[in-house]
């Protein structure tokens, strides 16, 4: 299994994105519900730098009378047409063809492992 | 190779216009309010911003800077270079609203002020850039002169008008920016912004609405009603030599909208006689339509046998809209439309119309 390797000081802070670069691709890492998640740096819509310049946000959601913002930040959202993606799945629900690409990332002693392989759900 | 019809540049402030200004126009712009000029704006704001998030930088939002961050180097990078960009249109952005001010005279000498700002940091840098000139439009006689004092600079190279006006630019007081823009050989654009700001009217027949996400869906209707106008008035029949582009307004309402318009016309002939073709006939020899922002339908081919009746292998031309947040990289846009629509619309149809020398077709 290919993998790439980074020091865990690279990872990102609780809320932030961080975007890691090696062998010509670039991943951002987002902590979210205490597991350390990873996404192409490149929206599927259009190709924008989804990780490195998009804004961790919130998802907000209504059944038609209460608005709920949901805790944690859990959608990347394009820097360009604002699409948001879902972190863990890499779905955009408002258009779920588009599917971010997703890496498989784990922690192992000093050090954070990103999987090359695809992931399958 | 590449021709983009739509980007923006702007001042971070108003008050760099202030070396350009005549005295009164300066006198306003310092003066006025508590802390100088400030012009109206639009009442709905982006959830989530107007700009691409990777053109601008965070320290200078918070200064604020209007467009933080925005240089003539992040266009060449973001743009000009990795498209082969060979001749760009620079579009105005809080300028715009110039012509839905209440005070013409201040709005010709704020025009004529960032026209020679807009020249001297950068067109004057950037050979690939040409203007889109500023006019006051509610005041047509010194947006005329203002045409004529700027063309033999060479700088511009298309007559701007927002989608926002008291009343459509087919009407003849509208004349004299017809004819001078006809007498100088540059395009009038006309371009969604501002519409429901400032003198203009509503957006819609429907009145004001309440999202942003209401004024982005409808706001290329004030684009359809200018056409509609400016085909009835005859404008074209007045000014054989003048040239239309609009711009950001969709395309597949345009289509609709001719239908309806050569239908009606068939019955209504008689009250406008001067509209002596079929309307749509007029739009083939003299209108032309930015792309972005390119509708994008579930299923993507639909979106060409919808466009097919608009000819746009003739009358589409491409935009990018940099560096707003809705921007289409060409790439991936002309993608999705026939493999026979690219070039002309990528380069070649604008070319044409800007007078722009291009390879020729193999």
């Amino acid at each position: 299994m290919r993998t790439l390797r980074f020091p865990r000081s690279v990872a990102p802070a609780p809320g932030q994105v961080r975007t890691v670069e090696s062998g010509g691709r670039r991943i951002g890492l987002v902590w979210v519900d205490g597991e350390l998640h990873g996404l192409a740096d490149a929206c599927p819509h259009r190709g924008a730098p989804l990780c490195s310049a998009g804004m961790l946000v919130h998802r907000v959601e209504s059944d038609g009378e209460r608005v709920v913002r949901h805790v944690p930040a859990d959608r990347l959202r394009c820097p360009w047409h604002k699409w948001d993606f879902d972190v863990r799945t890499g779905i955009c629900a408002e258009a779920p063809r588009m599917r971010a690409r997703r890496y498989r990332v784990w922690l192992e002693d000093d050090e954070i492992v990103v999987s090359l392989a695809p992931v399958r759900d | 190779m590449l021709i983009d019809c739509d980007i923006h540049v702007t001042y971070r402030s108003i008050k760099e216009l202030i070396p350009y200004a005549d005295p009164h126009t300066r006198e306003l712009i310092e003066r006025s309010g508590v802390a100088g000029l400030s012009m109206p704006t639009y009442p709905w704001v982006h959830p989530s911003g107007w700009i691409r998030r990777d053109t601008y930088d965070a320290e200078a939002v918070e200064a604020g800077s209007m467009f933080p961050g925005f240089t003539l180097e992040q266009l060449r990078a973001h743009v000009l270079d990795p498209f082969d960009v060979v001749f760009a249109l620079a579009n105005p952005d809080e300028a715009a609203c110039f012509s839905v001010l209440p005070n013409s005279r201040l709005a010709a000498g704020l025009a004529s002020a960032y026209n020679d700002w807009l020249v001297d940091t950068w067109l004057r840098h950037e050979p690939r850039l040409r203007g889109a000139l500023v006019v006051p439009a509610q005041w047509p006689e010194a947006a005329a002169a203002e045409i004529l004092r700027m063309a033999p600079t060479g700088a511009f190279a298309a007559v701007f008008l927002p989608g926002a006006a008291r009343i459509p630019y087919g009407n003849p007081v509208y004349d004299p920016i017809w004819a001078a823009a006809a007498e100088v050989g540059v395009p009038v654009a006309v371009h969604v912004h501002y519409e429901g700001v400032g003198t203009s009217g509503p957006l819609t027949g429907a009145g004001m609405p309440d999202f942003y996400t209401e004024f982005h869906t409808l706001n290329g209707a004030s684009l359809q009603g200018h056409l509609v106008s400016i085909l009835c008035h005859g404008v074209f029949e007045r000014h054989p030599r003048a040239k239309l582009i609009l711009m950001e307004g969709g395309l597949v309402g345009h289509v609709g909208v001719l239908w309806r318009l050569d239908q009606n016309w068939r019955s209504t002939r008689s009250e406008i006689p001067w509209c002596r073709r079929r309307p749509s006939e007029y739009v083939w020899d003299h209108v032309r339509f930015t792309t972005q922002p390119l509708e994008e339908p579930d299923d993507a081919t639909q979106l060409a046998d919808v466009l097919r009746p608009l000819q746009p292998e003739h009358t589409l031309v491409y935009a990018t809209d940099y560096p707003h947040w809705d921007f289409d990289d060409p790439d991936q846009t002309l993608r999705t439309l026939p493999a026979e629509w690219r070039e002309p619309i990528r380069f070649r149809t604008a070319a044409d119309l800007f007078g722009v020398a291009v390879p020729a077709a193999a």
